[in-house]
Protein backbone atom coordinates (compact mmCIF):
# COMPACT_ATOMS: atom_id res chain seq x y z
CA UNK A 1 0.00 0.00 0.00
CA UNK A 2 2.82 2.34 0.99
CA UNK A 3 4.37 1.80 -2.42
CA UNK A 4 1.21 2.82 -4.22
CA UNK A 5 0.89 5.94 -2.17
CA UNK A 6 4.48 6.95 -2.91
CA UNK A 7 4.00 6.21 -6.58
CA UNK A 8 0.81 8.24 -6.67
CA UNK A 9 2.43 11.16 -4.89
CA UNK A 10 5.37 11.03 -7.28
CA UNK A 11 3.02 10.99 -10.25
CA UNK A 12 0.93 13.89 -9.00
CA UNK A 13 3.97 15.94 -8.14
CA UNK A 14 5.39 15.24 -11.56
CA UNK A 15 2.29 16.75 -13.07
CA UNK A 16 2.28 19.83 -10.88
CA UNK A 17 5.94 20.75 -10.97
CA UNK A 18 6.42 20.06 -14.64
CA UNK A 19 6.79 23.76 -15.29
CA UNK A 20 9.33 24.54 -12.60
CA UNK A 21 10.99 27.87 -13.24
CA UNK A 22 14.61 26.79 -12.86
CA UNK A 23 15.78 24.33 -15.44
CA UNK A 24 17.16 21.16 -13.89
CA UNK A 25 19.03 20.32 -17.07
CA UNK A 26 20.22 23.39 -18.91
CA UNK A 27 20.77 25.79 -16.01
CA UNK A 28 23.32 25.43 -13.23
CA UNK A 29 22.77 21.66 -13.33
CA UNK A 30 24.41 21.53 -16.72
CA UNK A 31 27.78 21.98 -15.04
CA UNK A 32 27.19 18.85 -12.94
CA UNK A 33 26.29 16.94 -16.05
CA UNK A 34 29.37 18.03 -18.01
CA UNK A 35 31.78 17.44 -15.14
CA UNK A 36 30.22 14.15 -14.11
CA UNK A 37 29.92 12.55 -17.55
CA UNK A 38 31.83 9.28 -17.67
CA UNK A 39 33.87 10.10 -14.53
CA UNK A 40 35.25 7.18 -12.56
CA UNK A 41 33.27 7.98 -9.43
CA UNK A 42 29.97 8.32 -11.30
CA UNK A 43 27.65 5.54 -12.47
CA UNK A 44 28.56 6.43 -16.05
CA UNK A 45 24.90 6.34 -16.97
CA UNK A 46 25.42 8.57 -20.01
CA UNK A 47 28.06 6.24 -21.38
CA UNK A 48 26.00 3.17 -20.51
CA UNK A 49 22.86 4.53 -22.09
CA UNK A 50 24.75 5.39 -25.27
CA UNK A 51 26.28 1.92 -25.41
CA UNK A 52 23.06 -0.01 -24.71
CA UNK A 53 20.80 2.09 -26.92
CA UNK A 54 23.18 2.16 -29.87
CA UNK A 55 24.09 -1.54 -29.74
CA UNK A 56 21.43 -3.61 -28.01
CA UNK A 57 17.98 -2.26 -27.23
CA UNK A 58 16.49 -2.39 -30.72
CA UNK A 59 17.96 -5.87 -31.34
CA UNK A 60 16.59 -7.26 -28.09
CA UNK A 61 13.16 -5.83 -28.95
CA UNK A 62 13.39 -7.42 -32.39
CA UNK A 63 14.35 -10.71 -30.73
CA UNK A 64 11.35 -10.54 -28.41
CA UNK A 65 9.03 -9.49 -31.24
CA UNK A 66 10.03 -12.46 -33.38
CA UNK A 67 11.17 -15.01 -30.78
CA UNK A 68 8.18 -15.09 -28.46
CA UNK A 69 5.54 -15.52 -31.20
CA UNK A 70 7.76 -18.16 -32.85
CA UNK A 71 7.80 -20.22 -29.67
CA UNK A 72 4.01 -19.99 -29.46
CA UNK A 73 3.57 -20.84 -33.10
CA UNK A 74 5.58 -24.02 -32.51
CA UNK A 75 3.54 -24.75 -29.40
CA UNK A 76 0.36 -24.32 -31.43
CA UNK A 77 1.63 -26.68 -34.13
CA UNK A 78 3.05 -29.32 -31.81
CA UNK A 79 0.89 -29.26 -28.70
CA UNK A 80 -2.08 -27.39 -30.03
CA UNK A 81 -5.10 -25.78 -28.43
CA UNK A 82 -6.83 -27.14 -25.40
CA UNK A 83 -10.51 -27.37 -26.17
CA UNK A 84 -13.07 -27.59 -23.40
CA UNK A 85 -16.78 -27.97 -24.05
CA UNK A 86 -18.60 -24.67 -23.65
CA UNK A 87 -22.13 -25.97 -23.44
CA UNK A 88 -21.98 -26.84 -19.75
CA UNK A 89 -22.63 -24.76 -16.71
CA UNK A 90 -20.89 -21.46 -16.19
CA UNK A 91 -19.85 -19.38 -13.22
CA UNK A 92 -20.08 -15.57 -13.17
CA UNK A 93 -16.52 -14.72 -12.09
CA UNK A 94 -15.88 -11.23 -13.43
CA UNK A 95 -18.42 -8.51 -12.73
CA UNK A 96 -18.86 -5.38 -14.79
CA UNK A 97 -16.32 -3.46 -12.69
CA UNK A 98 -13.65 -6.15 -13.20
CA UNK A 99 -14.30 -6.26 -16.90
CA UNK A 100 -14.36 -2.50 -17.40
CA UNK A 101 -11.07 -2.03 -15.56
CA UNK A 102 -9.53 -4.89 -17.50
CA UNK A 103 -10.77 -3.60 -20.86
CA UNK A 104 -9.40 -0.10 -20.27
CA UNK A 105 -6.01 -1.64 -19.49
CA UNK A 106 -6.31 -3.94 -22.51
CA UNK A 107 -7.06 -1.12 -24.94
CA UNK A 108 -4.24 0.99 -23.46
CA UNK A 109 -1.79 -1.87 -23.97
CA UNK A 110 -2.96 -2.45 -27.51
CA UNK A 111 -1.97 1.14 -28.28
CA UNK A 112 1.07 1.50 -26.00
CA UNK A 113 2.89 -1.62 -27.16
CA UNK A 114 2.66 -1.25 -30.97
CA UNK A 115 3.49 2.47 -30.72
CA UNK A 116 6.42 1.59 -28.44
CA UNK A 117 7.72 -0.70 -31.16
CA UNK A 118 7.24 2.01 -33.80
CA UNK A 119 9.42 4.34 -31.72
CA UNK A 120 12.06 1.67 -31.13
CA UNK A 121 12.23 0.94 -34.86
CA UNK A 122 11.73 4.62 -35.75
CA UNK A 123 14.43 4.58 -38.41
CA UNK A 124 12.67 1.72 -40.21
CA UNK A 125 9.50 3.85 -40.30
CA UNK A 126 11.47 6.85 -41.55
CA UNK A 127 10.86 9.08 -38.53
CA UNK A 128 8.77 12.24 -38.93
CA UNK A 129 4.98 12.48 -38.69
CA UNK A 130 4.16 8.78 -38.30
CA UNK A 131 6.68 8.09 -35.55
CA UNK A 132 5.87 11.40 -33.84
CA UNK A 133 2.17 10.41 -33.84
CA UNK A 134 3.16 7.06 -32.35
CA UNK A 135 5.10 8.85 -29.63
CA UNK A 136 2.14 11.07 -28.80
CA UNK A 137 -0.32 8.14 -28.73
CA UNK A 138 2.12 6.20 -26.57
CA UNK A 139 2.07 9.03 -24.05
CA UNK A 140 -1.69 9.71 -24.24
CA UNK A 141 -2.69 6.08 -23.69
CA UNK A 142 -0.51 6.00 -20.62
CA UNK A 143 -3.20 8.13 -18.93
CA UNK A 144 -6.07 5.55 -19.01
CA UNK A 145 -3.63 2.84 -18.01
CA UNK A 146 -2.39 4.92 -15.09
CA UNK A 147 -5.98 5.47 -13.98
CA UNK A 148 -6.93 1.77 -13.92
CA UNK A 149 -3.69 0.24 -12.67
CA UNK A 150 -4.38 0.85 -8.98
CA UNK A 151 -7.98 -0.47 -8.98
CA UNK A 152 -6.80 -3.44 -11.07
CA UNK A 153 -4.00 -4.13 -8.62
CA UNK A 154 -6.38 -3.98 -5.65
CA UNK A 155 -9.23 -6.02 -7.14
CA UNK A 156 -7.04 -9.03 -7.94
CA UNK A 157 -4.32 -8.90 -5.31
CA UNK A 158 -5.94 -11.59 -3.13
CA UNK A 159 -5.97 -14.03 -6.04
CA UNK A 160 -2.42 -13.14 -7.08
CA UNK A 161 -0.49 -14.04 -3.95
CA UNK A 162 1.77 -17.00 -4.69
CA UNK A 163 1.40 -20.22 -2.68
CA UNK A 164 3.23 -23.55 -2.52
CA UNK A 165 1.04 -25.16 -5.18
CA UNK A 166 2.47 -22.65 -7.65
CA UNK A 167 5.88 -24.30 -7.50
CA UNK A 168 4.32 -27.50 -8.82
CA UNK A 169 2.58 -25.50 -11.54
CA UNK A 170 5.90 -24.05 -12.68
CA UNK A 171 7.58 -27.50 -12.66
CA UNK A 172 5.15 -28.79 -15.29
CA UNK A 173 4.46 -25.33 -16.79
CA UNK A 174 0.79 -25.75 -15.98
CA UNK A 175 0.52 -28.86 -18.13
CA UNK A 176 0.70 -26.76 -21.28
CA UNK A 177 3.51 -28.88 -22.72
CA UNK A 178 1.31 -31.93 -23.07
CA UNK A 179 -1.73 -32.55 -25.22
CA UNK A 180 -3.53 -34.32 -22.43
CA UNK A 181 -5.99 -32.60 -20.18
CA UNK A 182 -4.56 -32.87 -16.69
CA UNK A 183 -6.23 -31.79 -13.51
CA UNK A 184 -4.27 -28.80 -12.27
CA UNK A 185 -4.70 -27.86 -8.65
CA UNK A 186 -4.66 -24.07 -9.11
CA UNK A 187 -6.83 -21.44 -7.48
CA UNK A 188 -8.72 -18.79 -9.47
CA UNK A 189 -5.43 -17.62 -10.96
CA UNK A 190 -2.72 -20.14 -11.76
CA UNK A 191 0.97 -19.36 -11.25
CA UNK A 192 1.36 -18.06 -14.81
CA UNK A 193 -1.53 -15.65 -14.40
CA UNK A 194 -0.11 -14.53 -11.08
CA UNK A 195 3.20 -13.86 -12.70
CA UNK A 196 1.49 -11.74 -15.35
CA UNK A 197 -0.38 -9.88 -12.60
CA UNK A 198 2.88 -8.87 -10.91
CA UNK A 199 4.72 -8.02 -14.12
CA UNK A 200 1.77 -5.97 -15.29
CA UNK A 201 1.17 -4.15 -12.01
CA UNK A 202 4.72 -3.58 -10.76
CA UNK A 203 6.23 -3.42 -14.23
CA UNK A 204 3.39 -1.16 -15.34
CA UNK A 205 4.09 1.24 -12.49
CA UNK A 206 7.77 1.27 -13.41
CA UNK A 207 6.85 1.99 -17.04
CA UNK A 208 4.46 4.79 -16.05
CA UNK A 209 6.99 6.44 -13.75
CA UNK A 210 9.98 6.10 -16.06
CA UNK A 211 7.84 7.21 -19.00
CA UNK A 212 6.54 10.21 -17.06
CA UNK A 213 10.10 11.23 -16.21
CA UNK A 214 11.01 11.22 -19.88
CA UNK A 215 7.81 13.02 -20.86
CA UNK A 216 8.12 15.89 -18.38
CA UNK A 217 11.91 15.84 -18.63
CA UNK A 218 12.66 19.19 -17.00
CA UNK A 219 11.00 19.25 -13.58
CA UNK A 220 12.08 19.45 -10.00
CA UNK A 221 11.30 17.01 -7.21
CA UNK A 222 13.85 17.29 -4.42
CA UNK A 223 12.59 14.05 -2.85
CA UNK A 224 13.61 12.00 -5.88
CA UNK A 225 17.19 13.24 -5.76
CA UNK A 226 17.44 12.45 -2.07
CA UNK A 227 15.90 9.04 -2.60
CA UNK A 228 18.13 8.00 -5.49
CA UNK A 229 21.23 10.10 -4.92
CA UNK A 230 21.30 10.79 -8.65
CA UNK A 231 21.54 14.08 -10.50
CA UNK A 232 18.54 14.99 -12.59
CA UNK A 233 20.07 14.09 -15.93
CA UNK A 234 21.22 10.74 -14.52
CA UNK A 235 17.67 10.00 -13.36
CA UNK A 236 16.50 10.61 -16.93
CA UNK A 237 19.19 8.27 -18.25
CA UNK A 238 18.25 5.64 -15.68
CA UNK A 239 14.60 6.04 -16.70
CA UNK A 240 15.43 5.47 -20.35
CA UNK A 241 17.45 2.35 -19.54
CA UNK A 242 14.81 0.98 -17.15
CA UNK A 243 11.96 1.74 -19.59
CA UNK A 244 13.65 -0.32 -22.27
CA UNK A 245 14.69 -3.25 -20.07
CA UNK A 246 11.32 -3.46 -18.31
CA UNK A 247 9.78 -3.12 -21.78
CA UNK A 248 11.43 -6.39 -22.93
CA UNK A 249 9.93 -8.26 -19.99
CA UNK A 250 6.51 -6.63 -20.20
CA UNK A 251 6.16 -7.29 -23.91
CA UNK A 252 7.27 -10.92 -23.62
CA UNK A 253 4.81 -11.67 -20.81
CA UNK A 254 2.06 -9.65 -22.52
CA UNK A 255 2.39 -11.75 -25.68
CA UNK A 256 2.15 -14.84 -23.49
CA UNK A 257 -1.01 -13.51 -21.86
CA UNK A 258 -2.61 -12.91 -25.27
CA UNK A 259 -1.62 -16.33 -26.58
CA UNK A 260 -2.96 -18.12 -23.51
CA UNK A 261 -6.28 -16.30 -23.49
CA UNK A 262 -6.92 -16.18 -27.20
CA UNK A 263 -5.30 -19.34 -28.56
CA UNK A 264 -3.94 -21.88 -26.07
CA UNK A 265 -7.28 -22.48 -24.39
CA UNK A 266 -9.95 -22.17 -26.99
CA UNK A 267 -12.46 -19.47 -26.17
CA UNK A 268 -10.97 -18.55 -22.78
CA UNK A 269 -11.03 -14.91 -23.83
CA UNK A 270 -14.85 -14.88 -23.62
CA UNK A 271 -14.69 -15.06 -19.84
CA UNK A 272 -13.32 -11.54 -19.55
CA UNK A 273 -15.82 -10.26 -22.13
CA UNK A 274 -19.00 -11.85 -20.75
CA UNK A 275 -17.79 -12.46 -17.20
CA UNK A 276 -18.66 -16.18 -17.27
CA UNK A 277 -16.05 -18.93 -16.89
CA UNK A 278 -16.78 -22.46 -18.16
CA UNK A 279 -17.18 -25.30 -15.68
CA UNK A 280 -14.94 -27.71 -17.58
CA UNK A 281 -12.13 -25.18 -17.84
CA UNK A 282 -12.26 -24.40 -14.15
CA UNK A 283 -12.45 -28.09 -13.23
CA UNK A 284 -9.31 -28.99 -15.15
CA UNK A 285 -7.17 -25.89 -14.96
CA UNK A 286 -8.18 -24.38 -11.61
CA UNK A 287 -9.20 -27.39 -9.59
CA UNK A 288 -8.65 -25.85 -6.14
CA UNK A 289 -10.97 -23.00 -7.10
CA UNK A 290 -13.41 -25.49 -8.60
CA UNK A 291 -13.71 -27.39 -5.33
CA UNK A 292 -14.32 -24.20 -3.42
CA UNK A 293 -17.02 -23.09 -5.84
CA UNK A 294 -18.64 -26.51 -5.66
CA UNK A 295 -18.73 -26.30 -1.87
CA UNK A 296 -20.55 -23.01 -2.18
CA UNK A 297 -22.98 -24.67 -4.50
CA UNK A 298 -21.95 -22.81 -7.64
CA UNK A 299 -22.36 -24.37 -11.14
CA UNK B 1 43.98 16.64 -49.39
CA UNK B 2 42.20 15.41 -46.30
CA UNK B 3 39.07 17.18 -45.31
CA UNK B 4 39.35 19.89 -42.70
CA UNK B 5 37.86 18.87 -39.34
CA UNK B 6 35.91 21.74 -37.78
CA UNK B 7 36.23 22.16 -34.01
CA UNK B 8 35.27 24.56 -31.25
CA UNK B 9 37.77 25.59 -28.61
CA UNK B 10 37.23 27.88 -25.66
CA UNK B 11 40.39 29.33 -24.16
CA UNK B 12 39.55 29.44 -20.46
CA UNK B 13 42.34 31.84 -19.65
CA UNK B 14 40.59 34.41 -21.84
CA UNK B 15 36.87 33.83 -21.24
CA UNK B 16 35.52 36.67 -19.10
CA UNK B 17 31.99 35.28 -18.73
CA UNK B 18 30.44 38.16 -20.66
CA UNK B 19 27.74 35.94 -22.22
CA UNK B 20 28.22 37.71 -25.56
CA UNK B 21 28.32 34.39 -27.43
CA UNK B 22 24.98 33.26 -25.96
CA UNK B 23 23.27 36.50 -26.94
CA UNK B 24 24.88 36.67 -30.37
CA UNK B 25 23.73 33.13 -31.09
CA UNK B 26 20.18 33.66 -29.85
CA UNK B 27 19.83 36.89 -31.87
CA UNK B 28 21.43 35.63 -35.07
CA UNK B 29 19.24 32.54 -35.22
CA UNK B 30 16.15 34.18 -33.70
CA UNK B 31 15.88 31.43 -31.12
CA UNK B 32 12.70 31.19 -29.04
CA UNK B 33 12.89 32.24 -25.39
CA UNK B 34 14.09 29.37 -23.26
CA UNK B 35 16.42 27.93 -25.87
CA UNK B 36 20.13 28.70 -25.51
CA UNK B 37 22.25 26.82 -27.98
CA UNK B 38 25.37 28.23 -26.35
CA UNK B 39 25.84 28.93 -22.69
CA UNK B 40 28.65 30.25 -20.53
CA UNK B 41 29.26 28.20 -17.43
CA UNK B 42 31.63 28.64 -14.52
CA UNK B 43 33.36 25.52 -13.30
CA UNK B 44 34.68 25.03 -9.77
CA UNK B 45 33.07 28.30 -8.76
CA UNK B 46 34.59 29.79 -5.62
CA UNK B 47 37.64 27.53 -5.56
CA UNK B 48 40.68 29.82 -5.86
CA UNK B 49 42.96 28.89 -8.71
CA UNK B 50 40.50 26.39 -10.14
CA UNK B 51 37.55 28.60 -11.03
CA UNK B 52 37.23 29.03 -14.78
CA UNK B 53 34.51 30.12 -17.12
CA UNK B 54 33.97 28.51 -20.45
CA UNK B 55 31.44 28.62 -23.24
CA UNK B 56 29.65 25.39 -24.11
CA UNK B 57 27.41 24.34 -26.93
CA UNK B 58 27.26 21.24 -29.06
CA UNK B 59 30.92 20.32 -29.62
CA UNK B 60 30.26 18.40 -32.84
CA UNK B 61 31.88 15.32 -31.36
CA UNK B 62 33.89 12.66 -33.10
CA UNK B 63 31.71 9.50 -33.18
CA UNK B 64 28.89 11.69 -31.87
CA UNK B 65 26.97 9.84 -29.13
CA UNK B 66 23.74 11.63 -30.08
CA UNK B 67 23.97 10.21 -33.60
CA UNK B 68 24.46 6.71 -32.20
CA UNK B 69 21.35 6.65 -30.03
CA UNK B 70 18.77 8.43 -32.21
CA UNK B 71 15.91 5.96 -32.82
CA UNK B 72 14.91 7.64 -36.09
CA UNK B 73 18.48 8.13 -37.30
CA UNK B 74 17.94 11.78 -38.12
CA UNK B 75 21.54 12.93 -37.63
CA UNK B 76 24.01 13.38 -40.43
CA UNK B 77 27.64 14.27 -40.07
CA UNK B 78 29.21 16.50 -42.67
CA UNK B 79 32.58 15.71 -44.11
CA UNK B 80 34.06 18.54 -42.07
CA UNK B 81 32.75 16.91 -38.88
CA UNK B 82 29.80 19.23 -38.24
CA UNK B 83 27.00 17.23 -36.60
CA UNK B 84 23.58 18.22 -37.96
CA UNK B 85 20.10 16.75 -37.73
CA UNK B 86 16.81 16.74 -39.62
CA UNK B 87 14.07 18.36 -37.54
CA UNK B 88 11.35 17.02 -39.79
CA UNK B 89 12.43 13.49 -38.93
CA UNK B 90 13.16 14.07 -35.24
CA UNK B 91 10.39 12.95 -32.88
CA UNK B 92 11.66 14.75 -29.79
CA UNK B 93 12.29 11.65 -27.72
CA UNK B 94 15.17 13.12 -25.74
CA UNK B 95 17.59 10.24 -26.25
CA UNK B 96 20.27 12.47 -27.76
CA UNK B 97 20.25 14.59 -24.60
CA UNK B 98 20.78 11.52 -22.43
CA UNK B 99 23.75 10.49 -24.57
CA UNK B 100 25.35 13.94 -24.88
CA UNK B 101 28.35 14.73 -22.63
CA UNK B 102 27.59 18.47 -22.87
CA UNK B 103 23.85 18.70 -22.28
CA UNK B 104 23.52 20.35 -25.68
CA UNK B 105 20.19 19.09 -27.12
CA UNK B 106 17.14 21.11 -26.02
CA UNK B 107 13.43 20.69 -26.55
CA UNK B 108 10.85 23.42 -27.08
CA UNK B 109 7.40 22.33 -25.89
CA UNK B 110 4.70 22.23 -28.54
CA UNK B 111 1.08 21.34 -29.17
CA UNK B 112 -1.81 21.15 -26.71
CA UNK B 113 -0.25 18.32 -24.72
CA UNK B 114 2.98 20.22 -24.27
CA UNK B 115 5.00 17.28 -25.51
CA UNK B 116 8.62 17.69 -26.44
CA UNK B 117 9.04 19.17 -29.90
CA UNK B 118 11.88 18.63 -32.36
CA UNK B 119 15.31 18.85 -30.78
CA UNK B 120 17.31 22.06 -31.17
CA UNK B 121 21.05 22.49 -30.84
CA UNK B 122 24.02 24.39 -32.22
CA UNK B 123 24.60 23.81 -35.93
CA UNK B 124 27.98 25.52 -36.03
CA UNK B 125 26.01 28.04 -38.08
CA UNK B 126 25.73 25.48 -40.86
CA UNK B 127 21.93 25.30 -41.14
CA UNK B 128 20.22 22.02 -41.87
CA UNK B 129 19.21 19.61 -44.60
CA UNK B 130 16.76 22.01 -46.31
CA UNK B 131 17.71 24.17 -49.31
CA UNK B 132 20.72 26.23 -48.28
CA UNK B 133 19.83 29.75 -47.16
CA UNK B 134 16.14 29.18 -47.82
CA UNK B 135 13.48 30.71 -45.60
CA UNK B 136 12.55 27.23 -44.35
CA UNK B 137 16.10 26.45 -43.38
CA UNK B 138 16.34 29.69 -41.42
CA UNK B 139 13.04 29.05 -39.62
CA UNK B 140 14.10 25.63 -38.41
CA UNK B 141 17.86 25.85 -38.01
CA UNK B 142 18.84 29.54 -38.11
CA UNK B 143 21.46 31.17 -40.28
CA UNK B 144 23.70 29.19 -42.56
CA UNK B 145 26.78 31.36 -42.23
CA UNK B 146 29.20 28.60 -43.23
CA UNK B 147 27.56 28.43 -46.65
CA UNK B 148 28.12 32.18 -47.00
CA UNK B 149 31.77 31.81 -46.05
CA UNK B 150 31.30 33.52 -42.68
CA UNK B 151 32.62 32.46 -39.30
CA UNK B 152 30.04 31.07 -36.83
CA UNK B 153 28.53 34.04 -35.05
CA UNK B 154 29.54 33.16 -31.47
CA UNK B 155 33.25 33.03 -32.23
CA UNK B 156 33.02 36.02 -34.54
CA UNK B 157 31.47 38.10 -31.75
CA UNK B 158 33.69 36.89 -28.90
CA UNK B 159 35.33 40.05 -27.57
CA UNK B 160 38.40 38.38 -26.09
CA UNK B 161 38.62 35.78 -28.83
CA UNK B 162 38.50 33.09 -26.18
CA UNK B 163 36.07 31.14 -28.31
CA UNK B 164 37.68 29.77 -31.42
CA UNK B 165 36.22 27.80 -34.26
CA UNK B 166 37.78 26.46 -37.39
CA UNK B 167 39.57 23.52 -38.84
CA UNK B 168 41.50 21.56 -36.22
CA UNK B 169 44.90 22.60 -37.42
CA UNK B 170 44.29 26.35 -37.48
CA UNK B 171 42.73 26.19 -34.01
CA UNK B 172 45.72 24.25 -32.68
CA UNK B 173 48.11 26.74 -34.21
CA UNK B 174 46.38 29.67 -32.55
CA UNK B 175 46.41 27.92 -29.18
CA UNK B 176 50.04 26.94 -29.50
CA UNK B 177 51.07 30.47 -30.34
CA UNK B 178 49.08 31.79 -27.37
CA UNK B 179 50.57 29.29 -24.95
CA UNK B 180 54.07 30.13 -26.12
CA UNK B 181 53.36 33.83 -25.69
CA UNK B 182 52.09 33.15 -22.15
CA UNK B 183 55.34 31.37 -21.34
CA UNK B 184 53.76 27.91 -21.27
CA UNK B 185 50.97 28.81 -18.87
CA UNK B 186 47.39 27.71 -19.42
CA UNK B 187 48.26 24.66 -21.49
CA UNK B 188 45.34 22.72 -20.05
CA UNK B 189 43.07 22.03 -22.92
CA UNK B 190 39.58 23.41 -23.02
CA UNK B 191 36.94 21.61 -20.94
CA UNK B 192 35.53 18.64 -22.74
CA UNK B 193 37.93 18.90 -25.65
CA UNK B 194 39.26 15.39 -24.92
CA UNK B 195 35.73 14.02 -24.51
CA UNK B 196 34.45 15.57 -27.70
CA UNK B 197 37.38 14.88 -29.99
CA UNK B 198 39.01 11.86 -28.32
CA UNK B 199 42.36 13.66 -28.31
CA UNK B 200 42.61 13.48 -32.04
C1 LIG C 1 2.67 -0.08 -19.61
C2 LIG C 1 3.55 0.13 -20.49
C3 LIG C 1 4.12 1.46 -20.88
C4 LIG C 1 3.87 2.72 -20.44
C5 LIG C 1 2.87 3.14 -19.39
C6 LIG C 1 4.72 3.62 -21.19
C7 LIG C 1 4.74 5.01 -21.05
C8 LIG C 1 5.63 5.85 -21.69
C9 LIG C 1 5.66 7.28 -21.59
C10 LIG C 1 4.69 8.12 -20.78
C11 LIG C 1 6.69 7.73 -22.35
C12 LIG C 1 7.12 9.17 -22.57
C13 LIG C 1 6.57 9.66 -23.87
C14 LIG C 1 7.12 10.98 -24.29
O1 LIG C 1 8.26 11.30 -23.94
O2 LIG C 1 6.41 11.69 -24.99
C15 LIG C 1 7.33 6.59 -22.93
C16 LIG C 1 8.44 6.63 -23.76
C17 LIG C 1 8.93 5.54 -24.47
N1 LIG C 1 8.41 4.26 -24.47
FE1 LIG C 1 6.97 3.59 -23.26
N2 LIG C 1 5.48 2.89 -22.06
C18 LIG C 1 5.14 1.56 -21.90
C19 LIG C 1 5.63 0.49 -22.59
C20 LIG C 1 6.58 0.57 -23.59
C21 LIG C 1 7.01 -0.54 -24.39
C22 LIG C 1 6.50 -1.95 -24.25
C23 LIG C 1 7.93 -0.06 -25.25
C24 LIG C 1 8.69 -0.78 -26.33
C25 LIG C 1 8.19 -1.64 -27.13
C26 LIG C 1 8.10 1.35 -24.99
C27 LIG C 1 8.96 2.18 -25.66
C28 LIG C 1 9.16 3.50 -25.35
C29 LIG C 1 10.19 4.31 -25.91
C30 LIG C 1 11.21 3.84 -26.95
C31 LIG C 1 10.07 5.58 -25.33
C32 LIG C 1 11.02 6.75 -25.52
C33 LIG C 1 10.64 7.61 -26.62
C34 LIG C 1 9.70 8.70 -26.22
O3 LIG C 1 9.85 9.30 -25.17
O4 LIG C 1 8.83 8.97 -27.02
N3 LIG C 1 7.25 1.71 -23.97
N4 LIG C 1 6.66 5.45 -22.53
S1 LIG D 1 27.99 17.79 -28.10
FE1 LIG D 1 26.20 16.48 -27.78
S2 LIG D 1 24.79 17.06 -29.39
FE2 LIG D 1 26.82 17.83 -30.00
S3 LIG D 1 27.72 16.21 -31.26
FE3 LIG D 1 28.41 15.85 -29.15
S4 LIG D 1 26.84 14.41 -28.34
FE4 LIG D 1 25.96 15.32 -30.17
S1 LIG E 1 15.16 13.89 -29.85
FE1 LIG E 1 15.18 13.80 -32.10
S2 LIG E 1 17.33 13.95 -32.64
FE2 LIG E 1 17.27 13.44 -30.46
S3 LIG E 1 17.42 11.21 -30.42
FE3 LIG E 1 15.23 11.71 -30.39
S4 LIG E 1 14.58 11.69 -32.53
FE4 LIG E 1 16.83 11.76 -32.53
Amino acid sequence: MRKYIYALIALLSLATVALATDSQIWGEMRIQNILGYGQEESLKLGVWFTFLQSKYFAWVFLGVLIGVPTVFFLHYKIVGQKVFPHSHKKHYAFNLFHRTIHQVAAVSFMVIIPTGFIIVFGDFFGGGTLVRAAKNLHGIFTIPFAIVIIPMALMWIKEAIFNLEDIKWFMILGGYLSKEKQIINATQFNAGQKMWYWVCVLGGLVMILSGAMMFFMDFKIEMLHNLTGLSHIDMLRASAIIHNVMGFILVAVFFTHIYMAAVAIKGAIHSIITGYVEEEEVKFLHNAWYKKLKEKGKF
Amino acid sequence: MENARMKFYCDESRCIECDGCTIACAEAHELPVGIARRKVITIHEGIPGKEVSTSVACMHCTDAPCEQVCPVDCFYIREDGVVLHDKNKCIGCGYCLYACPFGAPQFPREGIFGSKGAMDKCTMCAGGPLTTNSHHEFELYGQNRIAEGKVPVCAAMCSTKALLVGDAESVSNVIRARVTARGGKGVNSSYGWDKAYKNQ
